[in-house]
């Protein structure tokens, strides 16, 4: 009854999914359908060949039954993701990706691999980006301490990749740092 | 999705008659009202979901309200308030990423419990009508599935809840000030279960001990407490939705957190900003 073990610590992949899920995309409809009311808001008209903005879950469901054509969105495509990729390896700092692109990204590229030009060079570029990316925050682990830390321009998955090991990390540094002082306050 | 899909026993209609035991919210309006216009709406069988449903049309312009993207992907605060579902998925994730026990929001679950059921009775009403086309079992489909989205997130706000309530269970029936976090069903559950675990611990082992080592609560130098408690000082992550004041960190220098920005830190730090709303947790 009460959340399962291993959901305890941590939020899943998954769920990050269904949590990006929300967000809104365009697709071109094959299939008309007045304006629905939905608990999230009013989705519609679908008017062939109109674009129209939906959540990613239910673009996912259209494309599924090859009701509609998603179209990608503004950085999902390689010459913005290739500029991505070079600041990433030049720079130190993360690039600026939106904070859902790799659910987002996964999602699309794996319903709606053919609206996109070059779905194969798509997936390399992100998952360069990801390593790239992953390579950094490993190193960020030299920078913890037991007061802040900041994060700019990670994104969700990333920031739970890291959780585990941070947060123990970090309380355990937090730990070290308090008890010398205890000890000091208790000698005169 | 479908390794998500765990058999709940908790069933949300039981939630329900929780929730609306609450006085303040208009419900019984909106049901009655629904009850009322459905059989007109069952007769000329094409007006079903989308006009009905006033809430959701007046809140929307034109595309619905997601979470928006801008270009580079920054949740754009479009200024407005936001919607029932964000604030549940915001809840659901905070609850889920916090230490502690947060106070439960019963209007905010009310109202999509009223919603959900009011979709839930549309549905139905729509399918035992033999002449719907093909063109509404399709927007049937799709209204379930979000109606479906929506139950799971509930369920695992309440889940996360429960395993809270059950492992702080002696801390919360101990400390009244905890009282006010929890529903009426959540503050019962922990007292019961207090209740049990120390008739059990009685009945099977400490009675048989000395009574010097029988009590459940004993300072032991050296040895963590025996009633667990939220740990207030483990690091969260936290993401800042709008410029917040400055706050001072354990080691006495002060943090001013800016809209967007995202810091790993201890959750006594933001505590005060997480209830009001002014960071999230992610």
């Amino acid at each position: 009854m009460a959340l399962p073990g291993p959901l305890r610590t941590t939020i899943t992949p998954p769920e990050l999914e269904l949590v990006a899920s929300e967000q809104l995309v365009e697709i071109i409809p094959l299939v008309a359908m007045e304006r629905t009311a939905f608990i999230s808001g009013a989705y519609g008209p679908l008017r062939p060949p109109l674009k129209c903005k939906v959540p990613l879950w239910m673009a996912t469901n259209l494309k599924m039954k090859k009701k509609c054509h998603i179209i990608p969105p503004v950085w999902l495509n390689t010459d913005y993701l290739q500029d991505r990729f070079n600041e990433e390896t030049t720079k130190e700092e993360f690039s600026r990706l939106p904070f859902r692109f790799m659910e987002i990204s996964k999602v699309l590229l794996d319903v709606a691999s053919d609206d996109f030009q070059n779905p194969d060079k798509l997936r390399s570029l992100l998952k360069d980006i990801r390593e790239a990316r992953q390579a950094k925050s490993r190193e960020g682990i030299s920078k913890l301490d037991h007061s802040a830390l900041d994060l700019p321009n990670l994104c969700a998955m990333e920031i739970n990749e890291i959780r585990p090991f941070f947060v123990r990390a970090m309380g355990v540094i937090t730990q070290l740092v308090r008890e010398p002082e205890a000890g000091q306050a208790m000698e005169p | 999705m479908a390794d998500l899909d765990w058999d709940f026993a908790f069933d949300v209609d039981h939630l329900d008659e929780e929730t609306s035991r609450q006085p303040k919210r208009a419900p019984k309006t909106s049901r009655s009202r629904s009850k009322s216009v459905a059989p007109a709406q069952d007769r000329d069988g094409d007006v079903e979901i989308q006009d009905d449903f006033d809430i959701g049309a007046e809140r929307d312009d034109g595309g619905g309200r997601g979470f928006n993207l801008g270009i580079l992907g920054e949740e754009v605060d479009d200024g407005g308030e936001e919607s029932l579902v964000q604030e549940l998925f915001r809840h659901w994730l905070n609850e889920r990423h916090s230490p502690d026990i947060l106070p439960i929001n019963e209007v905010l679950l009310a109202g999509l419990l009223d919603r959900i059921r009011k979709q839930t009775s549309d549905v139905q009403l729509l399918r035992s009508d033999p002449n719907s086309s093909e063109d509404e079992h399709f927007r049937i489909m799709l209204v379930q599935t979000e109606v479906e989205r929506l139950k799971f997130v509930i369920r695992s706000y309440m889940r996360t809840r429960l395993f809270k309530v059950e492992k702080y269970a002696q801390f919360i029936t101990s400390h009244p000030e905890v009282h006010d976090k929890l529903s009426k069903a959540e503050l019962e559950h922990a007292q019961r279960y207090t209740q049990t675990l120390e008739a059990h611990f009685t009945n099977s082992v400490l009675q048989s001990l000395p009574p010097e080592q029988q009590s459940l609560n004993e300072d032991m130098v050296f040895m963590p407490p025996m009633i667990p408690e939220p740990d207030k000082n483990r690091p969260v992550f936290a993401h800042a939705r709008r410029n917040c004041p400055p706050v001072r960190l354990p080691d006495g220098s002060m943090i001013e957190m800016e809209k967007g920005q995202i810091s790993l830190l201890s959750y006594s730090v933001i505590e005060q900003m997480l209830l009001r709303g002014e960071v999230e947790l992610v």
